[in-house]
């Protein structure tokens, strides 16, 4: 048995451990639920936990000795998800009380697969901007990111090993990185929305967190249903391009200092790291952005506006609804297409290198639990539905984490997983290797 | 006969001035659901509730664009309520805490939710109990079997449906009402079953264009788009389509009639095929791998209570097949809708048929949607217009396809070509 908690193992740990018969699934569970409730009165990742259900699942499964791939793993699913026996409020106080009657795909694949759903972790509103309680692990004086905050602190936390979220600008790469994780954005489309509450369809991505690439390989095949291949490490170094843009000049200065770290160090191990430049078709995404989710904003939340317009809050209502307002249907196509255009002209410039190097957040983490941060560097990836990962990759000026971000060609997930698994090692390796030259 | 024959447009304008009630109108649905019971169109019907909400948009006494007009709602849409039962005994009573989109959207306007049209077992194949109203030994179509039942039999003016392969334009086309899949991406599908989310798709089911043009106007919160009144002749592309051959005798010659009939009245018309042709394979991919992974609750949780067909067939197929294989035909697709938006700077608009044929005989089957599937892939708006009738005296649709994101343009052509079909 492996010589620490079992809520410190990774969930291809957890498996392992139980196949050999190491260890049981309800004393995973039974780690986790004591690791929640040492640090939910501080972390408050939690919008419902299902303690006891999760413990009677994982007696079941250790009683049924079937090996499954994410066999006994507990994991943590956002509250913009539907789980059957329990609530869901979207982060919203409209859906206080309300017991969705089936599981999301995103609850029932990985429970399909052996996993155990301790509960649903905190959302801001909609999975918009206006927070939730979460506070960054790392120092609770800080934000954890949004819109998937419970997520990213319960993984980065220790509470549970795997979780859920979304991303319609940043939502699970900003968080992962700011809670010093990894997070996995995948194509679009290529994991199941059905069961989620609808943010923007044409952005809305549901996306995976964990605490190494190796687990989030595992997840993902959960998730989609897939046969498992475990990634494997690239032989050769990769080639990536150093995205500074858009918006480098605005990033703090230990965002890009770990940035341009990770890649001397990347280097130092043996990549070729070659600057990347985004094509002009992509000049526009921060208004595009805007308009996809104002428009689609106000039509999908006319149910709550309607029956209960003065339970939204005033950041949704006052700014993203009321520009939706405004726009028109003409406006509306034209984003579309123009992001159509983007994805086309990014598409065939990103086949010159193995995976984009870029920033996952401006910098660490902003003080304050206020506002979950910006999304000025992911949005621009979601619209071109290109998959992306975030690895913890430094600190900042206040010791919480600071991230890289890989993103792939549409499509060639697994492959940016491989290349993610690479830029783990590399990153440990290239620090032994790497000097900074004074 | 009383207000139940108005179309929505019709009924609207006599409701903002006075000459009819919004709760006459209710009734007079009412009344005629009552009558012609044998068609069971609905699958949850509250004459009470129906009447009250009429009651309130004639107290509240706003202007809306749809005052008064009952709907008819694809009970795989999400009403507060109503129960949503998604066609299937897993969702038996299940009341869902919103409505979806397009139902407050509807209500916001000044539109009553009138109930709940039957739909197949998750908008699939599966059928339920909707007769076609003209022939009960026939089927309505599916999957929104209720909705184009209910419209074709004047129990309501305008019934929302969904069209994940040809879900919408079949139907309608089968029970002789005009039926619309609009472009992918013009209405919220917030509080619709996820099915396939690369396909499904929100459409109408009425009796007039013009009530197209207005719900349209009604879930898009834009101003009202009117179709032109007398539009200029359209360029027609006359896509017989890589399934001609399935099509029967009487559909064939309507369509060769229609397209010399539109070529006469003097519109360009003129022969296109469509490559690459294999799109219904393509469409096939993308549906079951979708599905079987947005349904995974059912198959998991409650595979007992799926139909075996749905069970057995789509889903074990989409769970079977190789991620690589769905990827592929995401990727010819998108080439596919390059390939229409080239097509389109030559045309208006294509015709096409609706369906193999006339509604078959038999409940068992709601029929082939091979007429549809390829267009849904797509994400190109289509529309269905009655066009005669058939060897069993059924009603025959023609299908105008037209280019992504240009359905006004559809609208107009569709108003010409309505004009001249004789």
């Amino acid at each position: 048995m492996p010589n620490v908690a079992p809520h410190r193992l990774s969930a291809i740990e957890i498996v392992r451990s139980i196949e050999a018969g190491d260890l049981t699934a309800e004393a995973v569970v039974a780690s986790c639920l004591e690791r929640i409730a040492l640090r939910e009165p501080v972390v408050r990742a939690w919008a419902y936990l299902a303690g006891e259900a999760a413990l009677a699942q994982a007696r079941e499964f250790d009683r049924s000795g079937r090996k499954m791939l994410l066999g006994g793993v507990p994991f943590g699913l956002k509250d913009i998800f539907d789980a059957a026996q329990m609530p869901a409020t979207y982060g919203s106080r409209i859906y206080a009380g309300w017991w969705p009657p089936a599981d999301a795909s995103a609850a029932a694949l990985p429970k399909a697969a052996g996993g155990i759903l301790l509960g649903k972790t905190i959302t801001t509103e909609f999975a918009n901007r206006h927070p939730g309680p979460t506070a960054n692990p790392h120092d609770p004086d800080f934000t954890p990111g949004g819109s998937s905050s419970g997520s990213a602190a319960a993984v980065a936390d220790f509470m549970v090993p795997l979780a859920i979220g979304t991303q319609t600008a940043g939502s699970v790469i900003r968080p992962a990185a700011y809670c010093g994780i990894v997070g996995f954005k995948p194509s679009f489309g290529l994991f199941p929305p059905g069961g989620m509450r609808i943010n923007t369809e044409t952005l809305d991505t549901v996306g995976i967190m964990a605490r190494s690439v190796a687990d989030i390989a595992l997840f993902r095949a959960a998730m989609m249903a897939i046969p498992y291949q475990p990634p494997v490490m690239p032989e050769t170094p990769p080639r990536l391009g150093l995205c500074r843009g858009p918006h480098w000049d605005a990033a703090p200065a230990e965002g890009r200092h770990v940035l341009e770290t990770a890649a001397n160090r990347l280097a130092a191990a043996g990549a070729v790291i070659v600057d990347a430049v985004l094509p002009p078709e992509c000049a526009a995404s921060d208004e595009i952005q805007r308009t996809l989710g104002a428009f689609e904003g106000l039509r999908n939340h006319m149910p709550e506006l309607r029956r209960h317009e003065a339970l939204l809050s005033p950041q949704l209502r006052d700014t993203k609804i009321s520009l939706g307002r405004k726009l028109t249907l003409e406006q509306y196509r034209a984003a579309c297409n123009a992001a159509e255009n983007a994805r086309r002209a990014a598409h065939d410039r990103a086949g010159g290198f193995d995976a984009i190097l870029t920033l996952p957040a401006p910098g660490e983490a902003p003080r304050g639990l206020g506002d979950t941060g910006s999304a000025m560097y992911n949005a621009i990836w979601t619209q071109l539905h290109m998959p992306c990962l975030t690895l913890p990759a430094g600190h900042g000026p206040n010791a919480l984490p600071v991230g890289v971000q890989l993103v792939g060609r549409r499509h060639d997930d697994a492959k940016l997983i491989e290349m993610g698994l690479w830029t783990e090692r590399g990153l440990l390796e290239g620090a032994r290797l790497w000097a900074p030259k004074f | 006969m009383g207000a139940e024959i108005l179309s929505a447009s019709e009924a609207v304008a006599r409701i903002a001035t006075g000459k009819l009630r919004a709760d006459t109108l209710v009734r007079d649905c009412l009344d005629r659901i009552a009558a012609r019971a044998a068609v069971k169109a609905w699958v949850w019907l509250d004459p009470e509730h129906a009447v009250a909400q009429a009651d309130a948009v004639e107290r509240a006494g706003r202007p809306g664009l749809l005052k008064g007009v009952p709907v008819g709602v694809k009970d795989v849409i999400d009403t507060y309520d109503m129960p949503t039962q998604h066609g299937s005994p897993i969702y038996r009573g299940n009341r869902p805490f919103a409505d979806a989109a397009c139902v407050a959207l509807t209500r916001a306007a000044g539109g009553v939710i009138l109930g709940k049209t039957v739909t197949t077992e998750f908008a699939n194949r599966e059928p339920r109990e909707t007769v076609h109203p003209l022939n009960p030994a026939h089927t309505p179509g599916g999957s929104s079997s209720g909705s184009a039942a209910a419209v074709a039999d004047f129990q309501v003016p305008v019934a929302f449906g969904t069209q994940t392969g040809g879900s919408t334009i079949r139907p309608a086309a089968f029970c002789g009402v005009i039926g619309y899949k609009p472009s992918f991406g013009e209405f919220s599908r917030v509080g619709i079953k996820m099915q396939c989310h690369n396909l499904d798709t929100l459409g109408l089911i009425c009796r007039s264009l013009d009530d197209v043009a207005l719900l349209r106007a009604v879930l898009q919160v834009q101003p009202l788009r009117a179709i032109e009144r007398s539009p200029a002749a359209p360029r027609i592309g006359f896509c017989r389509s890589a399934s001609w051959d399935d099509a029967s005798t009487d559909t064939k010659a309507l369509l060769e009639r229609t397209a010399a009939r539109l070529a006469a009245a003097g519109a360009v018309v003129r022969e296109v095929t469509l490559t690459p042709a294999n799109m219904l394979e393509q469409q096939r991919r993308v549906f079951a791998f979708e599905a079987a992974r947005n349904y995974a609750y059912e198959y998991e949780e409650h595979a007992d209570q799926l139909s075996p067909g749905l069970r057995d067939g789509l889903l074990s197929e989409g769970r079977d097949l190789p991620l690589a294989a769905y990827v592929e035909a995401i990727e010819t697709a998108e080439q596919f809708r390059r390939h229409l938006a080239d097509l389109f700077r030559e045309f208006d608009v294509l015709l096409t048929p609706s369906a193999v044929g006339e509604a078959p005989e038999g409940l068992g089957s709601t029929g082939d949607a091979r007429f549809n599937a390829v267009w849904t892939l797509g994400w190109v708006p289509c529309l269905t217009l009655p066009a005669g009738t058939g060897n069993a005296g059924l009603p025959l649709g023609i299908q105008l396809v037209g280019p992504h994101f240009a359905d006004e343009k559809l609208l107009d052509a569709a108003r010409w070509v309505e004009a001249r079909l004789g």
